[in-house]
């Protein structure tokens, strides 16, 4: 099994993902590293199995003022039937896309938010798309071609990769699809996909990424690119 | 004694909003939980909700109150999560899990999206999209005995106090005191399969943290 996920999120991720702690754009990148990790799969089943029991176990002081509940409850039961879900829904999905000629498979927690993806942005042999996101996190899709290298950088803020389809790798190793790579500040790197297919990632980055290498410093206009 | 109660009185009007969980002991089991979600689910039972909603209310403001440390929207976060088990019951699949577990994961996306609109952006990235509608296909359950032959008792007792106290003691119980897992769970009073999911959240954060060390 040469492609099997090796790079997860810690322990200590899932469970703030589990209970809904992370920062939403650090969620998705979690999420989606999930949808294509049975071995994460099973630690949120565990993680959720584990927080639910404890929480439902737990003792309520008998003092506590329950006098709001008894109207909730009236209303409760008395709500119509839940409408139906509009089963149009997957018509705003993107359950593939499509570049460079190539077509991509899209994990499910991707789907939608794919579909409000930006114009792609072409920078020889890398383009990106933009997710929809908020300050201070930034979003989005990363192509990178065959035999194509990001030029060297550091990092201000914290930078997420999150392979979908495809591989590169960098100075510390070599990352496949569901393979997810957290720089922190001061780490300096340089992914490359050296493969004859191209590659396509998700990014999350907190602030600008430096460039540090030869000419690509005073290209301002990359920084802008990846942000 | 919930489902028994759900089963005979099921036309009855809605029992009194009490939390019986206060003057009883002994709490009600996830079966019993299963149960009145299926009641629920089938016959719009009033009494079997009534039931899962008293018990679970109180805790849910608990939950709410620790997340957002304020009482107004804990209690909107009931509410919608509350509605939403007497409209969704049939969406729940005891095979998949815990019907606790069910209702504590519909919480926490109430939650999350309730933050979410605080900040009003359109096309914002929402619970739906994080957290799948019930687990993936594929998962086995063999992890735990896979893991049983690979680890040696004595290795990694010595690190059982580093893990969170509900795990620590199914550990204890399981490599020090070699109870079953079915012995654990009817010992605690929790389902076998959160015995199962306890002992391999243990073990991968002993693995996690040796790894941590030998790098
Ligand atoms: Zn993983």
């Amino acid at each position: 099994m040469p492609n099997t996920v090796k790079h997860h999120p810690s322990l200590s991720v899932l469970e703030q993902f589990c209970e809904g702690r992370l920062t939403a754009e650090v969620a998705l990148v979690v999420a989606a590293h999930i949808d294509l990790c049975p071995h994460c799969q099973q630690l949120q089943h565990d993680i959720e199995a584990d927080l639910a029991c404890a929480w439902a176990g737990e003792p309520i002081a008998a003092t506590t003022d329950n006098s709001a509940f008894a109207a909730m409850l009236q209303q409760i039961v008395s709500a119509e039937p839940a409408p139906l879900e509009a089963a149009a829904s997957s018509l705003s999905k993107a359950k593939s896309l499509e570049f460079g000629g190539q077509q991509f498979l899209v994990p499910r927690s991707l789907q939608r938010l794919a579909a409000k993806r930006s114009k792609w942005l072409t920078l020889g042999g890398i383009a990106t798309a933009r997710l929809p996101s908020g300050d201070p996190h930034h979003i989005s899709l990363l192509y990178i071609s065959e035999q194509t290298q990001v030029p060297r950088h550091t990092h201000q803020g914290m930078e997420m990769t999150l392979v979908l389809s495809g591989e590169i790798e960098d100075e510390n190793g070599r990352y496949v699809a569901g393979d997810l790579i957290v720089a922190t500040p001061d780490h300096t790197h340089t992914p490359r996909n050296v493969k004859q297919e191209p590659c396509l990632c998700l990014s999350v980055l907190s602030a600008p990424l430096t460039f540090t290498e030869g000419m690509t410093r005073l290209l301002n206009p990359l920084q802008r690119f990846f942000y | 004694m919930l489902a028994q109660a759900a089963l005979t009185l099921h036309d009855e009007p809605l029992a009194k909003t009490q939390d019986s969980s206060m003057t009883d002991a002994v709490p009600p089991t996830q079966s019993e939980w299963e149960q009145a979600l299926a009641l629920v689910a089938l016959k719009r039972d009033k009494t079997a909700y009534a039931a899962l909603f008293n018990y679970f209310a109180p805790r849910l403001r608990a939950f709410g109150m620790r997340m957002f440390g304020n009482e107004q929207q804990a209690l909107e976060m009931v509410q919608d999560t509350l509605l939403n088990v007497w409209q969704k019951a049939h969406l729940y699949d005891a095979s998949r899990g815990c019907a606790s577990t069910w209702i504590f994961t519909i919480a926490r996306n109430v939650r999350f999206d309730m933050l979410r609109k605080k900040m009003s952006r359109k096309d914002d990235i929402l619970a739906d999209d994080l957290w799948a509608d019930g687990d993936y296909p594929d998962m086995e359950d063999e992890q735990t005995e896979r893991w049983d032959i690979w680890i040696v008792a004595e290795k990694i007792a010595p690190h059982f106090d580093m893990l969170p106290p509900a795990q620590r003691i199914v550990m204890e119980k399981v490599y020090l005191d070699e109870c079953t897992h079915q012995q654990v769970a009817e010992e605690l009073g929790v389902p076998l399969g959160t015995v199962k999911s306890r002992i391999r959240l243990a073990l991968e954060r002993l693995r996690e943290a040796i790894d941590a060390k030998h790098s």
